[in-house]
Formats: structure tokens, C-alpha cells, sequence
């Protein structure tokens, strides 16, 4: 079966990728701390496959490794039929590059990407979801302030008080959220 | 502060095919004209918007220029060759639309290293004290770092193949490694040979210029068909880097864009650091220990194909490439020489004589005359 390197150096979670590919019968390499230790690691255990997080900074260790040694695997960006193309650019989008050695065919990989980029896509959507709901609640607990502050200093009925709001948003042509912040902040008060 | 006033009427405006552009760079001092260029908003006179995007790798750097996700970048100088000749990855047509910068780079060895070259004198004799295989540190297989301390080693009578192990790690990385002495030598860019000696855990031993005066650094790269689609854009863009480019020569400009680079979002370490080796004051005159050069009247950024032939020499002499005939052919195609030609014309910067030969450390002469006798003249060689 496949020996497989997975590197995992950047914060992005990849919940249990490890065990998922193990569990379909690849052949995991233990993992290393740090980039030298990684050189060390493909030199010695010679992985056919390493997929490593797009925005790792250790890819350039693997960059000099594919240029000088005949026998590492060579980063993939692209795959010679269509559904593959397509596979690359969203295990790309969600953050996953994967080095191949040459020789090995291409098509290999597609199982191994599939289910990292189910991981990935998986983990950094809910981080994208959480993201929105903390910064939808934050911008509702400011319009909020932001209301009450109308309606204290110009004695208005809270409806009043949002039509104000809406009719400087379109006037400025920015979100409520904005003028929100805009009032909040003129009175400075702590958000 | 002042921009200077162009030294001819500005032409007629053409029409960009594309006004917004996304650059990459990677968290080096030598990125400043990128970053001079997008604060003081150099791109507008000439009709672009400029957006920075600080790439972790220069591998993401390269995939990104090469899926469109990035229009130009910052790139080493043999990035793109390396590109174009699709060594260990993807291949694409490539282009250079300039030099970004010549020298600032430099070799720094570990305390223990640089104190048994001291006494050794020779470099075999110093390696020869560790007891192990050497360990340097470089920052890309084709960029300048990896041919600087190549090139470096053999001129010490150290084969770069043979004699020791060559890995590439992050330049952060490169700092802890030297002082947990995993590491005994690297080539990089400041700040980070400056940061080693500040954390007194290394010692910079060898310039960049020292072993090619005014050699070509980093780059302004992108993909030739960008450059055949949007001829317009390019040339603007030649122009907004070469104003950037002047402006970081302007009194007190190094020290103004240092207290930038110090940022998280660019470089993120102390401005000391940055700023003591991005300044103009030679360190010693008398050798070829030469301060980094962004501009200097336009000698510094003219994309001359004769620097790409010597790189292809290297690659070969390392083994990297086969022997082959079109070294010039190659460069010739990379180089964005008429479009630059009509950018810096188009602002008043002049275009540099060719230069005469070039001597390197190891006394070898380079005029770009003849690529095979050159490549074939080194003893030390894959």
C-alpha cells in the first residue's frame, strides 16, 4: 500500500485525517515537529504520497527535496483527466497540497485527496460558520447599542430610532452595522 | 514627503486591460518596494490598484502565480528560470518584468563554525572540527540563496554536493536551528542573518556581493501570458515598481519603510534589525561588502537576459538540468527587456550601459559571452 506523510505544521484542524487514511489501508508515517526533521524524514522513509497544508511554511523543505532527489515526490498541481482537474482546485481551495512521486500514477492520489479535502472543507467551513455567527452576534449587540443610544438622546420610539439608522445607511451607503459603530463610538462608550 | 516630478510630459493614457492587481511577496526586507509601492499608492498615477498578499512559502507563491491567483510577485531571481524549465514541479512560460534588487543577502555561520574558520583558516579544514556532515540552510533549490552558498562552498574548496547536507528550512526556523546547533551555515535574506547575530547565535562571515558584486536578487515576476494579455497593465506596473524602487533611494526612505516592515502583516520582527542592513551605508568600503541597491538611477532594475544565462550555467553545474544549447534562447524569452525599455523611457530612467565582465569570489570572469566554456570550467561540479 501507499506510504503516506502527512504534515501537519500549521494550526489548521484536520480532525482525525490521520486515522481515516489508515483506517482505508495507507501506510502513515509518523510525523515531525520541524522542518529539518521533515527533510530527514522523506530522505529516510521515502513517502509516495505527502500531503501538507497549502500555507505551510515547511514546503519549500519539500521544494528542495523534488529538485535534487530523483527519488522525492514532486508537487502536484495538476491531474491529466477533468474530474481529477477539478478534485486539485478544491483539495487547493480548502487548503490541501499534496507531492507525488513521479512514476506513481496520478489517479492514485484521488482517494487520498478526497478524503483530506472532506476533512479540510469540513473543518474550515465550520470555522467560516462560527466565524459568521460570532460576527452576525456582535454586529446585532452593537446596532442594539447604538439604537438605545438614539433613542435616549433624541427621545425616540424605538422604531423611530432604527428608521434613523437605515436612512443614514443608505445615505453613506454603508451597512447599518457601520453607522452602528459610527454612533456607538462618537459616544464612547466601550462596544 | 516629496515624490519627484517626472522628467518627461506624461504620454497619452492607455487603456490597462486590468486596473486591479493582486502582487505576492514573501516577509523579507527586500520586499520593501512592493510594500513602498502599495503605501504610498504609487499604482494610482498610473491607473492601478495594488493589493499585497504575503505568501508563507515560495512554493505557495509559484502556485498561486501560476493558477492566476496572484498577477505578479517578489520572487527570488531563479524562481521563474526554475518555473520555465519545470524543474521538480510544474512548468509554464515565465517572465521577468524587472530587478527588484541587487546584494543584501548574506552567509552566517554558527558561532562554533565561524570560530573554527577563524582558527582553521580554511573552510574543509573548520567543517572538518564538527564532527558530523555539515548542515546548511538555504531558502529555495533554485533560488539565489542555494547558488550564493554553492557557489560560496566551492570557492572555499567545499563541494556543495558532496561535503555537506543542503536543506531548506523557513528563515524563522533558521535562528533556533543555529542556536540548538542543528544547523552550522545558511544563506538568507535580512533581516534574518542580522537576527542571528542579535540573538548571539551566529555570525555573518560573507556577503552576498562579496561573491557576485551587484548581483541581480529578487524579482518582479509573473507569467509570460500576462504579460502578452495585458502588455498595458505590465508596463504600468514596470512603472509604479521603478517609482517605488526610487523612492526607497530618497533620504531617510529606509528607515521610514523599516518602521513598515516591522508590521506582523509584513515582517513582523524588530526595526532595528531591518533597518541597520537595508541602509546605504556601505559596511566596508574598501571590499565588496555592498549595501542592498533598489534603484540607483535605474543600473539596479533593468532585466538583463545575461543574468538568467548564468543561473542556467549553475543549475547545470549543480546537476539540476542537462547540458543544453539555449541557455540565452531561454533567458532572452523570460526577460521583459522592450517592455521595460518603453516603461522606463515613459518616466525618465534611463537604461544602463550593458555592463562589462563581472569577477566572482572564485576569480572566474562572467560577461555572458560564451555559456558552454563557462559551465564547463568549473572544478567543482555535480
Amino acid at each position: 500500500m501507499l506510504r503516506v506523510l502527512l504534515v501537519t505544521d500549521t494550526d489548521k484542524p484536520i480532525g482525525d485525517l490521520r486515522d481515516a487514511l489508515a483506517r482505508l489501508g495507507y501506510d502513515m508515517l509518523a510525523g515531525t515537529t520541524t522542518s529539518q526533521a521533515l527533510h530527514r524524514r522523506v530522505e529516510s522513509e521515502r513517502p509516495d504520497v505527502i500531503i501538507i497544508d497549502t500555507e505551510s511554511p515547511s514546503r519549500d523543505t519539500l521544494e528542495q527535496l523534488a529538485v535534487m532527489k530523483a527519488t522525492a515526490p514532486r508537487p502536484v498541481l495538476m491531474f491529466s483527466n477533468d474530474a481529477n482537474q477539478q478534485l486539485i482546485r478544491d483539495a487547493v481551495s480548502a487548503g490541501v497540497t499534496a507531492y507525488l512521486v513521479e512514476g506513481l500514477a496520478t489517479e492514485k492520489l484521488a482517494p487520498i485527496l478526497e478524503v483530506a479535502l472532506a476533512r479540510f472543507a469540513q473543518e474550515s467551513q465550520l470555522r467560516e460558520r462560527l466565524a459568521e455567527v460570532e460576527n452576525e452576534l456582535a454586529e446585532r449587540k452593537l446596532i442594539d447599542r447604538a439604537k438605545r443610544l438614539l433613542m435616549d438622546q433624541q427621545k425616540l420610539a424605538e422604531h423611530a430610532a432604527y428608521a434613523s439608522l437605515r436612512k443614514r445607511a443608505m445615505n453613506q451607503g454603508v451597512k447599518l452595522a457601520e453607522i452602528a459603530r459610527q454612533i456607538v463610538e462618537a459616544a464612547d462608550l466601550p462596544k | 514627503m516629496n515624490q519627484p516630478a517626472p522628467l518627461t510630459p506624461p504620454s497619452a493614457p492607455t487603456r490597462l486591460e486590468k486596473t486591479h492587481l493582486r502582487l505576492g511577496f514573501v516577509s523579507l526586507a527586500d520586499a520593501a518596494p512592493l510594500v513602498a509601492a502599495k503605501l504610498l499608492e504609487f499604482g494610482h498615477a498610473h491607473g492601478l490598484t495594488l493589493e499585497l498578499s504575503r505568501q508563507p512559502s515560495w512554493a505557495a507563491l509559484r502556485d498561486k502565480l501560476l493558477a492566476g491567483e496572484l498577477d505578479a510577485a517578489h520572487a527570488l531571481y531563479g524562481l521563474p528560470y526554475g518555473v520555465q524549465l519545470g524543474l521538480g514541479g510544474p512548468q509554464t512560460d515565465m517572465a521577468v518584468l524587472m530587478v527588484l534588487n541587487r546584494n543584501g543577502q548574506a552567509i552566517t555561520l554558527s558561532n562554533r563554525l565561524a570560530d573554527a574558520l577563524a582558527e582553521q583558516r580554511t573552510l574543509p579544514q573548520a567543517l572538518a572540527t564538527l564532527g558530523r556532515k555539515p548542515v546548511f540552510a538555504q531558502t529555495f533549490p533554485t533560488g539565489t540563496h542555494a547558488m550564493w552558498l554553492y557557489y560560496w562552498l566551492a570557492s572555499q574548496g567545499v563541494h556543495p554536493l558532496r561535503d555537506i547536507e543542503s536543506v531548506v528550512i523557513p528563515p524563522p526556523q533558521m535562528v533556533p536551528a543555529l542556536a540548538e546547533d542543528r544547523l552550522d551555515g545558511l544563506c538568507v535574506g535580512e533581516p534574518w542573518n542580522a537576527a542571528a547575530e542579535a540573538r548571539g547565535v551566529g555570525r555573518t562571515i560573507a556577503y552576498s556581493s562579496e561573491i557576485w558584486p551587484d548581483h541581480p536578487e529578487k524579482v518582479l515576476a509573473c507569467r509570460r501570458d500576462f504579460v502578452s494579455r495585458h502588455p498595458n497593465t505590465a508596463r504600468a506596473l514596470v512603472q509604479t515598481l521603478l517609482e517605488a524602487c526610487r523612492w526607497l533611494d530618497g533620504p531617510g526612505h529606509r528607515n521610514e519603510i523599516a518602521r513598515w516592515l516591522v508590521r506582523p502583516e509584513f515582517i513582523g520582527i524588530d526595526e532595528a534589525l531591518i533597518a541597520r542592513r537595508l541602509t546605504r551605508d556601505s559596511v566596508s568600503p574598501e571590499s565588496n561588502r555592498l549595501p542592498v541597491r533598489f534603484f540607483e538611477d535605474g543600473t539596479v532594475n533593468y532585466p538583463r537576459a545575461a543574468d538568467g544565462v548564468w543561473f542556467l550555467t549553475q543549475y547545470e553545474r549543480w546537476g539540476m538540468i542537462a547540458r543544453r544549447d539555449d541557455y540565452r534562447e531561454i533567458a532572452a524569452a523570460i526577460n521583459q527587456t522592450q517592455l521595460y525599455r518603453e516603461a522606463a523611457h515613459s518616466i525618465g530612467i534611463a537604461i544602463p550601459a550593458e555592463t562589462a565582465s563581472q569577477v566572482l569570489i572564485d576569480g572566474r570572469v562572467w560577461d555572458g559571452s560564451d555559456p558552454r566554456e563557462y559551465a564547463n570550467g568549473f572544478e567543482i561540479r555535480a
